[in-house]
């Protein structure tokens, strides 16, 4: 069981509302925001056909299901099925939700309650993600570093990369640079970040050959 | 003006869409490019040698690529979208017309074999597209950044619609487009167009419309 937190994705990735894959471990994620600007982080199943939620729509407080429609609130409680509109959905019908909590910039999702909230790095915000087809392991011997926050030297600009497991051979790659970086200097980190994955990727495809 | 279209194919939905925007009355002529492969027969290829869809007929007028068909329904009926207001602005649509039969070969081309069984080396073409996708998506975060949502300039132009139909149907082909966040809420930016129409695989937004009110006389009670 996971209870620690995992970078999924960045706040500014799933603006008001929205839905957004994501991934828990093995688990696929639908991450969404409502209109007041609630997050949540559920499986990303729709209970009655096993319809991805993250193909969902968005309208006020709850997330609908893209093909019959069924509606849940934030709790994941199934809250109207459009072709029985006369029903109370059962309690039954609730998609799995996940604790989910923002900070700098980047949602964290987790798979129990953790004892602490999710790390902050003051003074900077999440401004890219990228997938990596390398292990975790190889994208932080990159970054040339260790574990799963490296504070990142990837030019002039100082930056913080979260780093998310992706399975054996793939990962996430949450970036953070300081709040006041103007997106010139933004830019250039993105082509670095860009370089690093090249490389990390080039390093993947060595190792296994 | 007369448009040779199959109602699954990309490039086809791209003209579509752009003259569902621009208001431009299209007369449909369907043509059965699969099972039937009516592009290569004689009546199509007198039309268009290289035996491809679309074709757009507008009196004397023939046009076989669709970002021809982009620009002239743009230059007919809605100039702004030619994104043609500075020289760099120009050249970046330009660029963007280029990029798109990237797109095509890749995303369409792996969709192609996925759905259409058409042969192809999968292995390539999802990485073909794979590079594609990311530098879309880096060039879309780069004007994020900037607080714009689409390719070029402040508003939607051709250089959006030349991408958007084979990025959107990447998924067909086996590409997943969960690692672009950038491309997603462009994506969404697209469909919540005023005059944006749909074709099957790719529809509108649902939320921006209001809620169907319950049927009357239904089973409601």
């Amino acid at each position: 069981m996971t209870t620690t937190w995992t970078a999924a994705a960045l706040s500014q990735d799933v603006p008001a509302g929205t839905a957004a894959p994501g991934r828990l471990g093995d688990r696929d994620l639908a991450i969404w925001r409502s209109a007041s600007g609630k997050i949540a982080a559920w499986a990303d199943r729709c209970p009655h056909r096993g319809m991805r939620l993250s193909h969902g729509f968005v309208r006020g407080e709850a997330l609908s299901c893209i093909y019959h429609g069924w509606r849940y609130g934030q709790t994941g409680q199934c809250i109207k099925i459009p072709a029985h509109p006369g029903l109370e959905p059962p309690d039954a019908i609730r998609v799995p939700a996940f604790a989910v909590a923002e900070a700098s910039g980047v949602i964290w999702v987790a798979d129990g309650a953790p004892a602490t909230a999710p790390p902050a790095f003051e003074g900077f915000t999440g401004f890219r993600s990228l997938q990596v087809d390398a292990p975790a392991s190889v994208v932080a011997e990159a970054l040339g570093g260790k574990g799963d926050a490296i504070r990142a030297a990837l030019g002039p600009t100082p930056a913080v990369a979260l780093i998310q497991p992706l399975g054996p051979d793939r990962s996430g790659l949450h970036l953070l640079a300081p709040l006041s970086a103007a997106p010139e200097a933004l830019d250039a980190l993105s082509v670095a970040a860009e370089d690093l994955r090249r490389r990390a990727e080039a390093g993947q495809k060595g190792r296994a050959a | 003006m007369k448009l040779y279209d199959y109602i699954l194919s990309p490039s086809c939905y791209k003209v579509r869409l752009m003259a569902a925007i621009a208001g431009v009355k299209l007369d449909l002529r369907p043509v059965d490019f699969h099972p039937g492969r009516e592009h290569k027969t004689d009546p199509i290829l007198a039309l268009n040698p290289a035996g491809t869809i679309p074709i757009l007929v507008d009196g004397a007028l023939i046009l076989t690529e669709s970002s021809a068909m982009l620009t002239y329904l743009a230059a007919l009926a809605a100039p702004g979208w030619l994104g043609d207001a500075t020289p760099a602005d120009r050249a970046q649509v330009e660029q963007w017309l280029a990029f798109s039969p990237r797109l095509t070969a890749s995303c369409g081309g792996a969709r192609l074999h996925d759905m259409l069984l058409m042969p192809g080396d999968i292995g390539a073409l999802r990485a073909s597209a794979t590079r594609a996708l990311r530098e879309l998506e880096a060039a879309l975060s780069a004007r994020r950044r900037r607080g714009h949502s689409f390719l070029v300039g402040a508003i939607p132009t051709i250089a959006d619609i030349a991408c958007f139909p084979y990025v959107a149907l990447a998924p067909d082909g086996g590409i997943d487009l969960g690692p672009y966040p950038s491309i997603r809420l462009w994506m969404r930016a697209i469909r919540g167009l005023p005059g944006f129409i749909e074709m099957p695989g790719i529809h509108r937004l649902h939320e921006a419309s209001a809620e169907p009110a319950p049927e009357i006389g239904g089973t409601a009670g």
